[in-house]
């Protein structure tokens, strides 16, 4: 097991090494794209514009990449665990992006990502803790079972969130990285303050946010990349594998309070799992002034980019800009509650 | 702008809240419920109280969000903003 300067080096080189292989990955990858036709509307812009999607390819090698160094630097599964989960949901995605799943397959797919991530506790029998430590009252007792249950669930759901949020320009990439910024503080303090938990698993937390940070310089408005649901689902994936390893799932659940609203938002609204490219009516509309205006229609879709326009019509980039302050909000949250479950 | 976020500050902040709180009470006291069983019958009406509770629990964020959301989309689709043109 390393130790001192040599697992700082290795810290360092877990968040280096994905951040560089997008930076230089990324742009020829786009050219290849564009050059291939593989290009999407971007529908909020008016007229609107082309952009190569998906991205996903690139930020999922970004991403793995980064767990096997953090695999083979700390000796450790975890990395492994979480991009074997990544990896499953990288795949659905991709299925997604070439030949467009229905709304419940899809879901239902994910769980396979979970399935694969538990499974490899056969391997690894302290993979997980089968508890849940909360702010100041401490730990449950463990239930192994109905934790596994969860823990399978929660691959679908939070990737569908994750999913969900990648609609407008540098909204997916600025919420995974607050998002994985948070959880990031979570593990490290969870590290700090708990003896003999791994620093492998603080390790495999900076891809996520190394691949986000490097996504955004190419996602932010005005967009010259869309991951495309096979980025969006990893993205998710990563997330959830990562907040179960590393032992902070109410922190991780706050970070993400957005996406799960806007997931239950539209879920519920919707009656149900439709791909958003089937549903009849739309939650927002452009004025002819550019700007984003709510939906008035009774049965449109109650999304939370709805619920930010009937505050009042925006732009797409102040729109977004919102969001990232709904987002902070919960982030904030989330590490004041990694500080009250380990510090305190 | 940042305060005509404040209601949705606001339904986050609960929504949050209502998390912690069911999450505590699902892990403390809905799964371990009960003594062992030692009969089918016993087990089987704790298993169906258990889902119960769960549902139960469920159906109160359900019922808090929806609830919260109706009210704030009410309020504002009165004063809705319309396109220039």
């Amino acid at each position: 097991m390393p130790s001192g300067l040599v697992e700082f080096g290795l810290l360092l080189l877990s968040f280096a090494v994905p951040l560089l292989a997008v930076l230089i990955g990324l742009p020829p990858f786009l050219g290849f794209l564009a050059n291939k036709g593989w290009t999407s509307d971007d529908a909020h812009k008016n007229p609107p514009t082309k952009v190569p999607e998906p991205a996903g390819p690139i930020l999922f090698l970004a991403a793995l990449v980064g767990e096997i160094v953090v695999a083979i630097g700390f000796r450790s599964w975890v990395p492994v665990a979480v991009i074997l989960g990544a990896a499953v949901a990288f795949a659905v995605g991709l299925t997604d992006d070439l030949f467009v799943l229905g709304g419940k397959t899809k879901p239902l797919l994910l769980l396979l990502a979970g399935v694969a991530f538990v499974s490899l506790v056969v391997i690894v029998p302290g993979l997980y803790q089968p508890l849940i430590t909360f702010p100041i009252l401490g730990d449950t007792a463990p239930h192994f079972i109905i934790y596994t249950v969860l823990a399978v669930v929660a691959f679908p759901v939070v990737s569908d969130a994750f999913n969900m949020m990648d609609a407008f320009n540098g909204e997916i990439s600025w919420f995974t990285f607050l998002a994985s910024l948070a959880l990031l503080v979570g593990v490290s303090v969870h590290a700090a303050y708990r003896s003999g938990f791994s620093l492998a698993r603080v390790g495999a937390t900076l891809p996520l946010v190394a691949v986000a940070a490097g996504f955004l310089l190419f996602n932010r408005y005005p967009s010259k990349a869309f991951d495309g649901d096979s980025g969006s689902l990893m993205f998710g994936a990563m997330f959830a594998g990562l907040a179960i390893t590393g032992g902070v799932e109410i922190a991780a659940i706050i970070a993400i309070v957005p996406a799960i609203l806007n997931s239950f938002y539209t879920l519920s609204s919707v009656r149900g799992f439709v791909e958003r490219r089937k549903m009849l009516s739309r939650p927002t509309y452009i004025g002819s002034n550019g700007l984003l205006y709510p939906s008035t229609e009774p049965g449109a879709p109650n999304t939370l980019v709805r619920l930010v326009l009937l505050a009042g019509a925006l732009s797409e980039k102040d729109l977004v800009k919102n969001l990232i302050y709904l987002t902070m909000a919960a982030c904030l949250f989330s590490v004041a509650i990694s500080v009250l479950t380990w510090v305190i | 702008m940042k305060m005509k976020l404040a209601p949705l500050f606001g339904i986050e902040a609960v929504a949050f809240l209502l998390i912690i709180g069911e999450t505590y009470l699902f892990f403390n006291f809905v799964v371990p419920l009960g003594p062992i069983p030692h009969s089918l019958t016993v087990y089987t009406g704790l298993a169906l109280l258990k889902l119960a509770l769960i549902i139960a629990l469920v159906a109160v964020w359900f019922v808090v969000m929806i609830g919260l959301t109706r009210f704030y989309v009410g309020e504002k689709l009165r004063n809705a903003p319309k396109p220039s043109s």
